[in-house]
Order: C-alpha cells, then sequence, then structure tokens
C-alpha cells in the first residue's frame, strides 16, 4: 500500500483538514466502547458530501483498500472497526437535515445526521411531528440507526427503524450514485415501492453493499401527552400472553420489559413499562385504568413507579448508556436479540444464568417490535476498561448469550464478527450463496468492510 | 491535581458523546469538536487518548499535544456529561494531561510564552506588559492602604481592557464600596489552564499575602478567569485564605438588592449577554448578571438562544486564543452571528478575555456591534449610592 500517495490523493479530495493517518486519530477510531478487540486502521477521512464519497470509493477501487463508513461508532460490537485495515469514512462532516415533508410525514437526511439534532430540530420546528427516537446517546446517526435495524419509541407501533426507511442515496461500491425507493424515479422520498425494495440489502449488511450518504425516516404525529404505566411479575412464563393482550389493543404507543439484579428490591421481578398517549390527560388516565385491569388479569400488578425511574423511562433518549458505569469502567456491550414472543420466556432465564456464572449483575430487557411481530431481549454485559480480564469476561458472557440465542430460534443483533460467523454456520446454505453472489458482483474488489458477513 | 490521581476514573468515560452537544441536542455546542470534527477532539476523544498515554498505548507527540490544547475548557463537557461521578473533573483531567505535556516537552511554543512573560520578574502577568503595582491608580482613585475589599483587577482589565478597569474603579467608588488594590501578580488561570503549573502556588501565595496585608476579607473581581481561580483553583491547591471572593455582578446585585444603589438614568439599547465560561459553567453564575442588566433603565435586554449552561464559548479561553488565534475569532464570530440574530445593538459581557476575544472578531468580521463589559455599560448611567 502506498500509503503517502494514498494520503495526499484523500487530502485532495476533502482537503488537508479533514484526513488524518496520525497515529492519535488511528487508535481512537481502531477501538470502540464495546468489547471489541482493537483493530488497526490506516486513514480516516470525513467527506462532506455524496461527491466526495464516491471519489473516496473509486480511489480505493484503484489502490484496492477497504472502507468501512462510520455514523456515531457506537455500534458497540465493532462495526465501525477495519478487520482488514483501510479507511475509516466519519460521515458526520454529512450532516444536512435536507427536508422534511410534513404532510407526507418524513425526513431527508444526509448520513451525518444524529439522533439528537433531528429530535431537537423537529421539536423546534415541527412540534406535531416526531421520529422514533432510540435507546442510544445522541451522538448516534440516524442513518447509522436504521441501517442496523435499530429500535426506539415508536417500534411497538412501526416496526424497528430499518422498516421506517423510505429511500436511500447510495454511493455504490464502484463508485457509482444509486438512489433506492420512490427517489429513484420520483422528487418525493415517500415510500420504499411499489418496485423491486433493494433497500433490504443495505440494512444489517455494515456496509458491505455500499455507502449510504442520504436516508428518507418516516416521520409520525406526536401526541400532546406521554406518560408510563409499570407493572411487575415474577414469573417468565406469562409473558407471551401478557404481550399479546396489551398488544392486542391499540392502548399503548411502545412496551418495555425490564430486568435488573440492583438494586435488591428490583432483583426478583420482572417490569413492564407501557407507555401511553394522547391529547388530554382524561384520554391518558382511561388508558392507564384498562392496563391495570389487563396486566392484574393477565399475572402482573401495576406498580407506582418512583419519580425517578419514571422520569428516566421518559426520557427520550433514555440514558442507557449508564450501563458502562456499572462496573465503574467505561464499558459495556449488549447482544440484543430478536426472538419470537414464546421464546422470550426462555431468553430471559438463559440471560439471567449467563449473567450469574460470569459474575455480572443480571442487566435484560426487552422492547417489543410491531405488535409482538418480533421482541429484541437485550442481555448487558458491563465491564471495566481498565481491567483486561473483566473485558474477556464479558466477551465470554457474549459468546455464550449468541449461542443461546441461536439454539432457542432467535437472531444476534448488529452481531459483532463472531455472532455474524455463528449466524452464517447456521443459515440456509442458499441464503448464504445468494449473500456472497450478491456481494462479490457489487464489490468485485472486496473493499466494503471486508471481514463482516465474510461469506467469500 | 496530578494526572495520576485521576487514574481511577479516567477510563469510565465511555465516549457516549453527550459531551458534545447542548442540553437538547440541538447541536455539537464543543467549539473545539465543532471545528475539528474527529472523534479525537471530543472530551470523550480526549479521555481516552489521555487514558493511552498513561498506559502507554500510545505516544506523546506534537499532534497529541494540540489535541489536548485545542479546547477552550469551556466546560460545556462537564455541563452535558451525564455520568455524576466524574463529569465535574472533565476540564481538570484535560488540564492535568496539559501539565504532563509540558512535563514531556510537548507543550505548544505559543503557549510557552505564557510562562515566559508571567514569570519575568518585569512583567508578572501573560501579557509581557511591565508590571504596575497599582499605585497610581490608588492615588488617582484615593484609595486607603487598608480597606474592607480588594479590587483584584486581574492582567487583563489592567493591560487590555483598561477601560473596564477604570469602570469597575469608578463604580466601586460611587457605590461607597470600602476598597483597595494590591500589587498584584497574574491569578495564574493562564498557566492553570495551559498545565505551566510550576510557579502556580507561588504566584498564589503572594497575591494572598498582599490581600491580607490590607486587612481585607472579601476580593472583588471583573475578570471571570480571575474569578474561577481564586474561588475553585486557590482551593484546590490547598491555598490558606479565610477570604470571600465575588464576581463583580454579584457585588452589584447585592448592592442593588439591599438598596444600597440605584440606577437613575436610561440607557435606550437593544442588548444580549454573552455567558463567560468560567463564570458560567464553571461557577454556575447565570443569574446575577442578568438580574443587574434588567435593572438598567431603558435597556432592552435580549436573550440568544444558546445561553446559561448552554452558552457558545467565546473562544479566548484555556490558551486558545494565543495558541490558536485565527480559531479563537473563528468561535466568537459564531457567537456573533448568534447575538445577530437578537437584534442586538450591544453584546455585553462580564469578563474582559470575553470582551477582547469578541471585540476582535467583530472588528475583523465587521459585525458592526458595539461590545461592552456590564460596568461599562453602568458606566454610562447615573448610579445613585444610598446609606442603609
Amino acid at each position: 500500500m502506498n500509503k503517502e500517495k494514498i494520503l495526499s490523493e484523500l487530502q485532495k479530495i476533502v482537503g488537508n483538514a479533514f484526513v488524518s493517518n496520525d497515529p492519535a486519530e488511528l487508535y481512537i477510531y481502531s477501538i470502540d466502547p464495546g468489547a471489541s478487540k482493537p483493530r488497526s486502521v490506516n486513514f480516516v477521512v470525513m467527506p462532506a458530501s455524496t461527491e466526495e464519497v464516491q471519489a473516496i470509493v473509486k480511489l480505493a477501487n484503484e489502490y484496492k483498500i477497504p472502507i468501512v463508513p462510520m455514523g456515531g461508532g457506537l455500534t458497540l460490537s465493532g462495526l465501525t472497526l477495519p478487520v482488514k485495515g483501510g479507511i475509516v469514512m466519519d460521515m458526520k462532516r454529512m450532516n444536512k437535515i435536507v427536508e422534511i415533508n410534513k404532510l407526507s410525514r418524513y425526513a431527508l437526511l444526509e448520513a451525518g445526521v444524529t439522533t439528537g439534532r433531528l429530535q431537537a430540530y423537529l421539536d423546534k420546528n415541527y412540534p406535531e411531528l416526531q421520529v422514533s427516537v432510540p435507546d442510544a446517546p445522541p451522538s448516534v446517526t440516524v442513518a447509522g440507526n436504521a441501517l442496523i435495524n435499530g429500535s426506539g419509541f415508536l417500534t411497538h407501533q412501526h416496526g424497528d427503524h430499518g422498516a421506517m426507511i423510505n429511500g436511500l442515496e447510495i454511493v455504490l461500491p464502484n463508485g457509482e450514485l444509486c438512489k433506492l425507493g420512490s427517489c429513484g424515479l420520483s422528487d418525493y422520498w415517500f415510500s420504499r415501492g411499489p418496485i423491486p425494495d433493494l433497500i433490504g440489502l443495505y440494512t444489517s449488511s455494515f456496509g458491505i453493499m455500499g455507502i449510504v450518504t442520504k436516508l428518507s425516516i418516516k416521520l409520525y404525529p406526536k401526541p400532546k401527552m406521554r406518560d408510563l404505566v409499570f407493572g411487575l411479575f415474577k414469573k417468565t412464563d406469562i409473558i407471551p400472553n401478557l404481550l399479546y393482550k396489551v398488544t392486542s389493543t391499540d392502548l399503548v404507543e411502545d412496551i418495555l420489559l425490564g430486568i435488573q439484579g440492583k438494586p435488591d428490591w428490583m432483583a426478583d421481578y420482572i417490569f413492564i413499562i407501557s407507555y401511553i398517549t394522547g391529547n388530554t390527560q382524561d384520554e391518558l388516565d382511561k388508558k392507564e385504568k384498562k392496563l391495570k385491569k389487563m396486566y392484574r388479569k393477565n399475572g402482573a400488578r401495576f406498580m407506582k413507579a418512583p419519580p425517578r425511574l419514571r422520569d428516566a423511562f421518559l426520557e427520550k433518549p433514555q440514558f442507557a448508556a449508564n450501563a458502562a458505569d456499572f462496573r465503574k469502567g467505561g464499558g459495556f456491550e449488549y447482544v440484543g436479540s430478536f426472538f419470537p414472543l414464546e421464546k422470550v420466556p426462555e431468553a430471559i432465564e438463559e440471560g439471567v444464568k449467563i449473567s450469574e456464572k460470569y459474575g455480572i449483575v443480571p442487566t435484560l430487557g426487552a422492547r417489543i417490535f410491531g405488535a409482538t411481530h418480533t421482541v429484541m431481549v437485550f442481555f448487558t454485559y458491563a465491564f471495566n476498561r481498565a481491567d483486561p480480564d473483566d473485558i474477556q469476561n464479558a466477551r465470554d458472557a457474549l459468546k455464550e448469550t449468541n449461542e443461546i440465542t441461536l439454539k432457542l430460534g432467535g437472531i444476534p443483533w448488529k452481531g459483532e464478527l463472531e455472532a455474524q460467523k455463528m449466524i452464517l454456520e447456521k443459515i440456509d446454505p442458499q441464503y448464504k450463496n445468494l449473500l456472497k453472489t450478491i456481494k462479490n458482483h457489487l464489490d468485485p474488489n472486496g473493499i466494503m468492510n471486508p471481514g463482516n458477513w465474510e461469506v467469500n | 491535581m496530578d494526572l495520576d490521581e485521576f487514574k481511577e476514573i479516567i477510563h469510565r468515560c465511555f465516549r457516549c458523546g453527550y459531551c458534545k452537544f447542548t442540553h437538547n441536542y440541538s447541536d455539537f455546542n464543543c467549539p473545539s469538536f465543532d471545528k475539528y470534527k474527529f472523534e479525537s477532539f471530543s472530551t470523550g476523544g480526549r479521555m481516552w487518548l489521555i487514558y493511552a498515554l498513561m498506559n502507554k498505548e500510545t505516544e506523546w507527540s506534537e499532534r497529541v499535544a494540540n489535541i489536548l490544547y485545542s479546547c477552550p475548557t469551556c466546560g460545556n463537557c462537564m455541563e452535558n456529561c451525564r455520568f455524576e461521578k466524574f463529569n465535574t473533573f472533565l476540564v481538570d483531567i484535560i488540564e492535568a494531561a496539559r501539565a504532563r505535556a509540558v512535563e514531556s516537552g510537548f507543550c505548544p511554543e505559543r503557549q510557552k510564552t505564557l510562562l515566559e512573560r508571567t514569570i519575568n520578574p518585569k512583567y508578572y502577568n501573560p501579557y509581557g506588559e511591565p508590571n504596575t503595582n497599582n499605585e497610581d491608580l490608588k492615588q488617582k482613585y484615593n484609595l486607603p492602604n487598608q480597606a474592607e475589599w480588594v479590587y483584584f483587577i486581574g492582567c487583563t482589565s489592567n493591560y487590555r481592557q483598561q477601560d473596564l478597569r477604570d469602570a469597575t474603579l469608578k463604580l466601586l467608588k460611587s457605590a461607597g464600596i470600602s476598597f483597595t488594590l494590591i500589587d498584584e501578580h497574574c491569578c495564574t488561570s493562564p498557566l492553570i489552564r495551559t498545565g505551566q503549573i510550576e510557579p502556580v502556588e507561588e504566584f498564589m501565595n503572594y497575591n494572598i499575602e498582599r490581600i491580607q496585608e490590607t486587612g481585607a476579607k472579601k476580593v472583588i473581581t471583573s475578570c471571570a478567569g480571575c474569578c474561577r481561580t481564586l474561588k475553585v483553583d486557590f482551593k484546590k491547591q490547598d491555598i490558606k485564605m479565610d477570604i470571600e471572593v465575588l464576581h463583580t455582578s454579584e457585588l452589584i446585585n447585592h448592592l442593588l438588592k439591599e438598596g444600597k444603589i440605584t440606577f437613575d438614568s436610561e440607557i435606550n439599547k437593544i442588548i444580549t449577554y454573552h455567558d463567560p465560561c468560567h463564570i458560567g459553567r464553571h461557577l454556575g453564575l447565570y443569574d446575577a448578571p442578568r438580574e443587574v442588566y434588567n435593572n438598567i433603565p431603558g435597556i432592552d435586554f435580549r436573550e440568544m438562544e444558546r445561553i446559561k449552561g448552554d452558552s457558545w464559548c467565546c473562544g479566548a479561553g484555556g490558551g486558545v486564543k494565543i495558541g490558536y488565534p485565527d480559531w479563537a475569532l473563528e468561535i466568537s464570530k459564531e457567537r456573533l452571528e448568534q447575538a445577530k440574530k437578537t437584534g442586538a445593538q450591544i453584546i455585553s459581557s462580564t469578563c474582559p478575555f470575553c470582551r477582547t476575544n469578541l471585540s476582535d472578531a467583530n472588528i475583523k468580521f465587521a459585525m458592526g456591534f458595539e461590545i461592552l463589559d456590564l460596568v461599562e455599560i453602568l458606566d454610562k448611567i447615573q448610579i445613585t449610592a444610598h446609606k442603609k
């Protein structure tokens, strides 16, 4: 690799200030806050436009150097750490909110727009609209989160964030530009179809199919009021029926489950948190009353939440990153696994056992997607970044959780390299062949985040 | 504090990125991250780099030093970091890492001049101006040797913003405050902020001794940097002092509330207020200046969008003005543009260093504002003292 030449070419494309191969930047971009081991980076580059992204991709093809696109860099599973070295393309300079279409309810964004900024922008300028806010820090990007099938506060009603994508502008692995969704033939980025839906190629594929430079994400009406109805129960076996019953109504906007080993009073319970919304207090009161009854009838009981807990769950985004300090150590990673509803009790029981086996306070939860079409169960493993043994302990717990997930019929979400390998070992061989065919055809030089979904 | 004293908490930064934003996430509010964009230039990136340096996972270099020094220590990270166990230490950690850079021979050249000038017996100030013992001012304003208060002028007011200094002196006189001046040396804020800490204790002890010689139990300062240093850093340095420190805006507000002064003429201007980081986010002093402005007859006081904890830094602090002069002005330009949206004619602040940088940017970018400190505005109106 002619590093000097590549550096000089990258500088010509984005300007000297926005490319670095200095060890200081390379260090920071070689390591993420999850449990993945550091992986080496050769260059960090920050394009400001689609044209610059295209030029960089063409350059990467010329020199056969890998490119790894990065949004907020907070997947926690090392998805933006290059497996085979190369260029990390940090998208944050592409930060324009291009359009808010109020009537058709979508936001057209460049790939570097953060969830925090979009949320604040809507609150200020379009208070009647909302975007589904993920349980992630506000520094994650809307595009990055949607492209890993993230989830958030409207997921029960509308599915995961990948499902909320209306359209994508993509720089293909050969540097050509492609628009997917209605934007491919219309000025309006309002719909994925009705045309062959290729957007799915770009979700959970972690950049191996090209680099997304713009996306249209769905927006939703925002009711004036929002509250929570907490419930609790002890036995996991009531979960499927309880969730099925609650989601059989249109009472709730969103539903979470929570299991926490600390503080002690929480340890014996599973919590259900139903988010209710409305335009009047009367509307909320009626929903709360119905939910209390529903909880009672299905084996749970209502709990008046302490104000601090209530505020924490109502906050958008939730401060989920606080798990990073559970072991006073600045690190956590979680397996968020997608399960069918009927497997959730076992998944939770196994997750608690794994936590206890590895000496980690059980911290699990679940989010309901699209009226129980999917339940994402997350198993959180905090670790102390200053203690290599503790990091390895978290890695071991993650591995075991991935194994259990697959055994139970679930699928690890945004899996790190090892999880991806496990999935590929289990997946239908023809699925793998199809993936390989598409990938090799699109990216014959193998420059797009190579090492992820390795099917070559 | 030595960097090693933070060893048990530095690695607790998760790099979640809350530190980059305003409270409501509307935009990045960390001037350094906003400018340089690399993750290494966020506070989280700096924490991780500092930890890597301590563990020898990476090495000192000019680039690393530049990453550490290109931060105006505005405290936006402390304000927005969600981890309450360590967010108050973020700027302290950066300053301690700068001290380590100095020890390792990586203090940038421009910042070094702050130390060279300050320890020079001809100057004792970071501007390299001949030191004044303030006796001429004492004579001019007929100030005693012994008094209830010491007005700690600060180097920027004394050597760069004399109008602000003189307005403060006149105000204190007209309010009937018993005060005096000392032969002050630099408060050491520029040295602490840039990690050049070797002479700090000696300078602090010198200033405290001079203050104590006057019999004063209270110090007033019109400089946000001096105020933060006297209120916070002297204690951190374990300097023995039984002295109350007030910023001018606090004192004026007290006097107003106690009815000891009244404002008796109008100023018919549209004014917006820039919160200095070193009394704002660093000390939480937001309301006193606003209460004073709102007591000025005739004033049309308008707030900018980013205020108080969300205030956009002027860009002068933390050694940025001397180290990165062009960037310092770019940061101020951003603030001036925010002020423009209010329709203000005057941008007012309560810090001579903010005043300097905002004024420099105002001239360079022809923004057309009048930049005045609060006390300079008060200098334009009739103030009456009342015996109570």
